[in-house]
């Protein structure tokens, strides 16, 4: 789900660029308040690196096979550290994949970081009290915001305009083709979650 | 910093090369400039040493331009150009194709081709070098110190579950899950000693020493970008 180099309007690229730029201005600002910012460096690359490699992972959801997202996981592992590793890990994917793309990464910062930062808030605010219900929620709640800001993104970036009918079936198409990936990733996250506090609580200290 | 390559630019100048000429196609607005813009990008692949790689890096790319030449046409516009039994081309569909195709594959192109050559610890340092928080650059040397590591430890937990009949199916999700979660705790305590390797050798993008200025060939590259960014949406509209 990486918006491609080519397809949204400049204007449009050039506000995903200061709508990411804030995000992680806001984000660098909160991690410069931690005693120690560069010691949460190992485990944010650790995330970024396995966001990176999860995009060729693929999940089999019958009859076709999902790649998993994981922008709720990072925002619950990584809480404010999240957006600048998520666009750490967009660049790297554009210019060693072609995944994604220059112009549309702030766009694509966006649609990834903004449903992590939402994924922390669900974590911090629900997660201490029903872990498994924040890390559901958190997991297949920033698919769900991901596939929201993709889908409105498209829409706006069209070059030529779609008639209504054809732009509802095509919603509709995408968002239930993505809907396993909701259930996928709350699950994940649900999983990972309960794994952790048993085994590396330490990793889930944001929670 | 010198060029990965030992040839003409820099990773800085390829970078900004690379934005800026990626921002100026992708501003072009109407057909008439594509061909320009094909021809750029086709020359420049041309030029391109290793050619047979860059191809194969453009894979991806070309199938997703292919998808939006034939997705486009049929699900936008009004005015008819072809009817193929129940299905109608149109010619709004067609051109909006034709030009994300193009822009999509001219951006790509151009982008594998300038920073293809260079080494990604040396793009990292570019980017600290144009201004990227410290904290960011330490987060992307880690991150690629630490990529083939996981990809390998991924690769070996796979196999593992395959050995042991595990299959890919749906309900197999919590099997994925927990083999991410024994690779995140592997990872987290390597990762750490990796870090203070890397630091103590003086890998932090704060502990490094500072990227030298652009050279006069580096200033000439980017200035010709820019001039030719500006150039293609301003002809586009003049034309």
């Amino acid at each position: 789900m990486h918006l491609p180099d080519g397809f949204v309007p400049v204007g449009l690229a050039l506000a995903g660029y200061a709508g990411s730029g804030a995000l992680t201005a806001l984000a660098l600002a909160r991690l410069r308040r931690l005693p120690d910012p560069r010691a949460e460096v190992p485990r944010a690359a650790m995330l970024t690196t396995v966001f990176f490699a999860a995009s060729a992972l693929a999940i089999p959801v019958p009859p076709t096979t999902v790649h998993l997202m994981l922008a709720g996981l990072m925002g619950v592992l990584l809480g404010w550290f999240a957006m600048p590793a998520i666009l750490v890990g967009l660049f790297l994917q554009a210019v060693l994949f072609g995944h994604g793309g220059l112009t549309t990464l702030g766009l694509n910062g966006l649609v990834f970081g903004l449903p992590a930062v939402l994924a922390m808030a669900v974590w911090r605010g629900i997660g201490r009290r029903w872990p498994d219900l924040g890390a559901l929620v958190a997991g297949g709640g920033a698919v769900l915001l991901a596939l929201a800001l993709f889908a409105g993104i498209v829409l706006a970036g069209m070059p030529a305009a779609l008639d209504a009918g054809v732009e509802r079936a095509a919603l509709g198409v995408f968002v239930l083709a993505h809907l396993p990936l909701v259930l996928a990733e709350g699950l994940i996250v649900l999983v990972l979650v309960r794994v952790l506090r048993r085994i590396e609580p330490g990793l889930l200290r944001h929670g | 910093m010198g060029d990965a390559q030992g040839g003409a630019l820099s990773a800085r100048a390829r970078l900004v090369v690379a934005f800026v000429l990626a921002f100026g196609i992708a501003a072009v607005q109407g057909l008439t400039l594509l061909p320009v813009v094909a021809v750029l990008a086709g020359l420049a692949l041309a030029m391109a040493p290793g050619r047979r790689a860059l191809l194969r890096r453009l894979r991806p790319a070309a199938l997703l331009a292919l998808a939006f030449l034939v997705a486009l046409p049929l699900l936008t516009g009004t005015t008819p150009l072809l009817r193929l039994g129940w299905l109608t081309l149109t010619v709004e569909g067609a051109e909006a194709g034709l030009l994300v195709a193009t822009r999509l594959l001219a951006i790509v192109t151009l982008t594998v081709v300038l920073l293809a050559p260079v080494p990604p610890f040396a793009l990292v340092g570019a980017m600290r070098a144009m201004g990227l928080p410290g904290l960011m650059a330490d987060l992307a040397l880690l991150t690629l110190r630490y990529l083939d590591e996981l990809k390998a430890e991924l690769g070996r937990a796979r196999l593992a579950r395959r050995l042991r009949g595990g299959r890919a199916r749906l309900r197999d999700l919590p099997d994925h899950a927990l083999l991410l979660a024994t690779a995140l705790i592997r990872a987290q305590a390597r990762s750490e000693r990796l870090w203070a390797a890397m630091r103590l050798r003086g890998h932090g993008a704060t502990l490094g020493p500072p990227a030298p200025g652009p050279g006069t060939r580096d200033r000439a590259a980017m200035a010709a970008a820019l001039a030719l960014a500006l150039a293609l949406p301003a002809l586009d509209r003049g034309l």
